[in-house]
């Protein structure tokens, strides 16, 4: 759905996009990631033709968004991330321009704005002036627009921006929604939100791609994936040489804490793949050390996504 | 086509929920009337030399109004979508760039004549009052109402240039108010130049907007300066879909 090859984009002095090459495929939910100013809305904007590439080309169903913008265009529904609305429209009036603008007729328009006000629950307020709407409900004018003329592809920049947690729940819920029947683009900050939606992750740090993967699979290559914490009673020294002595077990260190009634912490770094904590309970059991918490430690997406973008 | 209207609908319907559209009617409609009752009051008191429409299109203060007009009706145009960043909606909806630009231009075109209307209305009023006593130079009339229209074709392009070029509305006022002055005292110089030298007259028949007006107004239809004006229209607004598509090469 999506053919990215060697995309730049230079801005007098910075470039905002670097040799960015990516695809999506038909059906896919891509969450895409990265700090402030890491060329996220540059690349979409490339992408919906809004701003021309300083080199490289990019594809959406088979056309090129350069050479042929229009045909690109409209099989991608936009959001952009500062939501730009016709303040002095109503809500529905607004939305009628839209899918007639995007090449909607008739009844098609009628049918088509009635069935995103109802998905995204702007039915009551449909007769609004956009201006008088709360942040929320243009956040999801912004995304009924995107949606109005069913497009193949949907480009949403961070769509959750600024909306409060059950608004947050909502769109979250919409958007899974959606992914049945659109590839979506989505970039956020929010990465809770990208592990629930989102089947694969494209990670941009300084305008490259430094990660493409599951959510999952990202999750397993972090330096904290593979690690356990002990807490037993036993001295430092005997306890942190003991687990060593188990196999799959590459490192273990005490936790340096005031004295807690002999309690003491360890975090045990483990060879890849190994998971040895039967052994560990048994060591514990044989050395008569009383043993309070044995846990694999969960690596998240956030775990990954500081790794990669505080590495430099 | 079809988009085309769909834009210049959602554009005339913009401006006209705009209260600096209504402000300038009301103005411009209260300085027409002025302007109008002072010719027939001119008039009245002794026979003139020239009639009632070169006394309501000629005088200096046609001139205190008539350039301001511009850069109020098209200030807004692409200013206020570049500020509040509907431009990117806009221009990532299947739509061509050069279709936005007409729609805007030509949406401040039918309100520029809509402007006109109603003096057309004080002369038609003024024809049925006087039927049969005093003649109205119609064909004056008709030479007026054509060179207002065709000069404000050209003053709403430079003023949509102005819009494009910035996104600050007070700045794109001012930059097609100082492209419209420009161009007028261009025309006093050229006109100026002309009476001495008379090498000058052929320019000043193309370029001098004030004589252009002078002689429309007396009835005396003129195809240069329409030419003139065309044609400088059209490059403007060639100009203006550059300005909007570099604008887009450069941020
Ligand atoms: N119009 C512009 N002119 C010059 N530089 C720009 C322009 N737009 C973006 N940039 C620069 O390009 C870089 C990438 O910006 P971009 O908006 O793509 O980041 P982002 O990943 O979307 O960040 P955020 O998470 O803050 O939205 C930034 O350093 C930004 O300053
Ligand atoms: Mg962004």
């Amino acid at each position: 759905m999506i053919e990215v090859q060697h995309l730049t984009k230079r801005f007098v002095g910075r470039t905002a996009v670097d040799d960015v090459s990516f695809e999506v495929g038909k059906g896919e939910v891509v969450g895409f990631l990265g700090p402030n100013g890491a060329g996220k809305s540059t690349t979409m904007r490339m992408l919906t033709g809004y701003l021309p590439a300083t080199m490289g080309t990019a594809r959406v169903a088979g056309h090129d968004v350069f050479s042929d913008s229009i045909r690109a265009r409209r099989e991608i529904g936009y959001m952009p991330e500062s939501v730009p609305l016709y303040d002095e429209m109503r809500v529905v009036e607004y939305l009628n321009f839209r899918a007639a603008l995007k090449g909607l007729r008739g009844r098609a328009v009628k049918e088509n704005v009635g069935r995103v006000m109802d998905l995204t629950g702007l039915k009551d307020v449909q007769r609004k002036i956009v201006a008088s709407l709360s942040k929320g409900y243009r956040q999801r004018l912004g995304l009924a627009d995107a949606l109005v003329h069913r497009p193949r592809l949907l480009i949403l920049d961070e769509p959750t921006n600024g909306l409060d947690p059950n608004q947050i729940r909502q769109v979250r819920s919409l958007i899974a929604q959606l992914s049945t029947e659109h590839t979506i683009l989505i970039s956020t900050h929010i990465l809770t939100e990208v592990e629930m939606v989102c089947r694969r992750v494209i990670i941009i740090h300084r305008g490259k791609i430094r990660a493409d993967d599951t959510p999952e699979n990202l999750a397993r290559s972090s330096r904290s994936a593979g690690m356990l914490t002990v807490e037993m009673k036993a001295s430092a020294e005997e306890g942190s040489e003991a687990l060593q002595g188990l196999a799959g077990i590459r490192r273990a260190t005490a936790v340096p804490s005031a004295a807690n009634g002999g309690w003491q912490q360890f975090e045990v770094k483990l060879d890849t793949g190994a998971d040895p904590r039967e052994e560990i309970a048994e060591l514990t059991r044989g050395r008569g050390w009383p043993l309070r918490e044995l846990r694999a430690n969960q690596a998240t997406l956030e775990d990954v996504f500081v790794e990669i973008t505080q590495r430099d | 086509m079809r988009t085309f209207f769909i834009l210049l609908t959602k554009e005339l319907r913009s401006f006209f929920l705009s209260p600096v559209a209504w402000v300038v009617l009301a103005m411009f409609m209260a300085i027409c009337g002025l302007s109008f009752s002072w010719s027939i009051n001119i008039l009245r008191e002794k026979p003139q030399d020239q009639s009632i429409v070169q006394w309501t299109f000629v005088p200096v203060w046609f001139w205190l109004y008539y350039p301001f007009l511009f850069p109020l009706i098209t200030m807004r145009l692409f200013a206020e979508e570049q500020k509040l960043g509907t431009l990117e909606s806009l221009l990532t909806a299947p739509v061509r760039t050069w279709q936005v630009m007409l729609a805007k231009y030509f949406s401040a075109v039918i309100f520029y004549v809509v402007l006109w209307l109603p003096v057309l209305a004080y002369f038609g009023i003024l024809t049925w009052i006087l039927r049969g006593k005093v003649e109205i130079p119609q064909g004056a009339l008709m030479g007026s109402y054509l060179i207002l229209f065709i000069t404000g074709l050209f003053h709403l392009a430079l003023g949509s240039l102005a819009s494009a070029l910035t996104k600050n509305q007070i700045i794109a006022a001012i930059l097609g108010f100082a492209f419209i002055l420009l161009h007028f005292l261009i025309g006093v110089f050229v006109m100026q130049q002309a009476q001495d030298h008379q090498e000058f007259r052929p320019i000043m028949d193309y370029v001098a907007i004030k004589g252009h007006i002078e002689s429309f107004a007396s009835g005396l239809l003129d195809t240069r300066p329409m030419v003139y004006y065309t044609s400088g229209t059209l490059f403007i607004l060639m100009l203006t879909h550059q300005v909007l598509e570099y604008r887009r090469w450069k941020s």
